[in-house]
């Protein structure tokens, strides 16, 4: 999976982690440090279990199998491609606002 | 002990609304202010810490610190004779009250009272520079001692018209020095002696709220006039004068920060106009009795350039996770406006004026023993109580570990 890619689907799952469970992860790290990425993905897979959340688990394997370089699992092509585009958009925009923060507030 | 008819009504009843303002400050000024800049899992813990710190240091100030502070014993320390409670004898029978020799025109309890309410914020103010990595029982038992091992001595120096700072001429309308300047220090020696949060560097802190934020420093504005305007123990012309150069150095350095940030990050942020608010209200405390209202847009402009600088390029330098910016906004507005009170200081108001080296004395020995104390403060707790709480609470977050509670 391209670099791009792998921040987009990171970008999805840091979002979707922040509004299940209140965890802010750094979605930049998630993208380009596999031993964070796979932590991140544990702890999202077993809130996904807690909860029963399909939704948190399917994200959380696709950015598992994005350092795998196995295909994405139990997701439609079309839904894909569709969520992608704006993943990506959001995922711009959440790393201009979050990088913001790190090493300080101000 | 006076007779009843010796007090003045309308300056106790200012005094006494002053003392609720001043309390608003805290209560729940800065348990919003900070809890709205903490990450979501700490959020209650940080709002437990502020309230919990108020209780303590509430009953610490009457037992021990008023005493301690603002008896006339020697230049450095007062004595135990309104210790344990016995300063605020009213006497209805015999129709006599006791006062204080610094405020004769008072009854004592609201003289105390508004002293601690300074002494309950300014304890409060640390909580910022520990959050989200302190251990509960270890913050209370510091609470305690640094209110009266710190706090106590401090203010004696500054506000008790024997103390040292007093009588070399510094001048501290309302607490540049003694609270602001105390609280800075003590809270970057803790952010150095606490160590980084887990993340730190590496990791977004992201707010939990700014709009808590906000009300808090809504309610920070608001009782800073009950903090600077309060200060004159008097409903008179000079407590209006504090007022107004109160709101008026709050805007100034709220916009200076802005315009600062605007030109070097390229975007105004409400987290930058309100923090230079805050620096300005610190920046204005030591000067609020003795400048004119244009001197007051100065130092507001100063003060939000300044603390800009504190809380962002000087942070950095220094290293250490001051995880709210006690030092940046607090410490570094307090000396500069220590300093600038010298500057600006008009004697027509106040029939004094002060010099930058006896300011700058004052700020010194405030900042030197601020550090010293609130080091070995913390390292007495350390002998009886780890201060930090292990990996996983921290990870966690405080909320579940500590209180197990949420804020949802």
């Amino acid at each position: 999976m391209e670099d791009s890619e792998r921040v987009a689907v990171a970008a999805h799952l840091h979002v979707v982690l922040r509004r299940k469970t209140g965890r802010v992860t750094d979605t930049e790290w998630m993208a380009c440090n596999q031993a964070y990425a796979q932590a991140m993905v544990a702890f999202a897979l077993e809130h996904a279990r807690e909860q029963q959340d399909e939704e948190l688990a399917r994200l959380a394997r696709r950015l598992q199998d994005s350092w795998s370089g196995d295909k994405p699992r139990h997701v439609a092509p079309a839904e894909t491609a569709q969520s992608d585009s704006s993943v990506t958009t959001k995922a711009a925009e959440i790393l201009r606002t979050s990088a913001r923060y790190i090493g300080g507030l101000r | 002990m006076v007779p009843l008819t010796a007090i003045d009504k309308a300056d106790t009843g200012w005094v006494m609304v002053a003392s609720a303002l001043v309390l608003l400050m805290t209560l729940p000024g800065i348990a919003l202010f900070y809890a709205g800049l903490v990450r979501r899992k700490n959020v209650v813990n940080t709002m437990v810490a502020v309230f919990a710190v108020a209780c303590v240091v509430t009953l610490t100030w009457f037992g021990l610190g008023y005493s301690l502070a603002f008896t006339a014993d020697s230049p450095w320390l007062g004595n135990l004779g309104r210790a344990w409670f016995a300063s605020l004898h009213f006497d209805g029978r015999r129709s006599v009250i006791s006062v204080s020799h610094l405020a004769p025109h008072l009854p004592e309890a609201a003289y105390a009272l508004f002293q601690a309410a300074f002494a309950i914020i300014t304890t409060s103010l640390i909580v910022g520079a520990v959050v989200e990595r302190m251990r509960f029982a270890a913050l209370l038992v510091f609470a305690a001692l640094w209110s009266v091992v710190v706090y106590a001595p401090v203010a004696h120096w500054v506000w008790e018209s024997g103390g040292w700072l007093n009588q070399l001429g510094a001048l501290d309308f309302a607490g540049g020095a003694v609270v602001h300047v105390n609280a800075g220090v003590a809270a970057l020696v803790c952010a150095f002696m606490m160590g980084r949060r887990r993340g730190y560097g590496t990791e977004p802190f992201e707010p939990h709220s700014l709009g808590w934020t906000a009300m808090g420093t809504a309610l920070l504005l608001f009782g800073w006039f009950g903090f600077n305007a309060g200060s004159a123990l008097s409903a008179d012309g000079r407590a209006a004068l504090a007022f107004v150069v109160t709101l008026v150095a709050a805007s100034a350095a709220g916009l200076a920060w802005m315009g600062v940030e605007w030109l070097v990050r390229g975007a105004p942020t409400l987290l930058g106009l309100l923090s230079g608010m805050v620096g300005g209200l610190v920046a204005i405390t030591p000067a609020a009795g003795f400048v004119q209202v244009g001197s007051a847009v100065w130092i507001g402009l100063i003060a939000g350039a300044v603390c800009f600088w504190g809380a962002t390029w000087l942070k950095r330098r220094l290293g250490a996770d001051d995880s709210l910016d006690v030092f940046g906004v607090h410490g570094v507005g307090g000396i500069a406006g220590s300093i600038l009170t010298a500057v600006f200081a008009d004697p027509l108001i106040a029939g004094t004026g002060a010099t930058v080296l006896n300011q700058l004395i004052a700020v010194a020995a405030v900042a030197a023993y601020s550090a010293a104390a609130t080091a070995g403060v913390l390292v007495l707790i350390r002998l009886l109580m780890p201060l930090r709480v292990d990996a996983v609470q921290e990870m966690e977050g405080l909320d579940i570990s500590l209180h197990l509670e949420r804020q949802h």
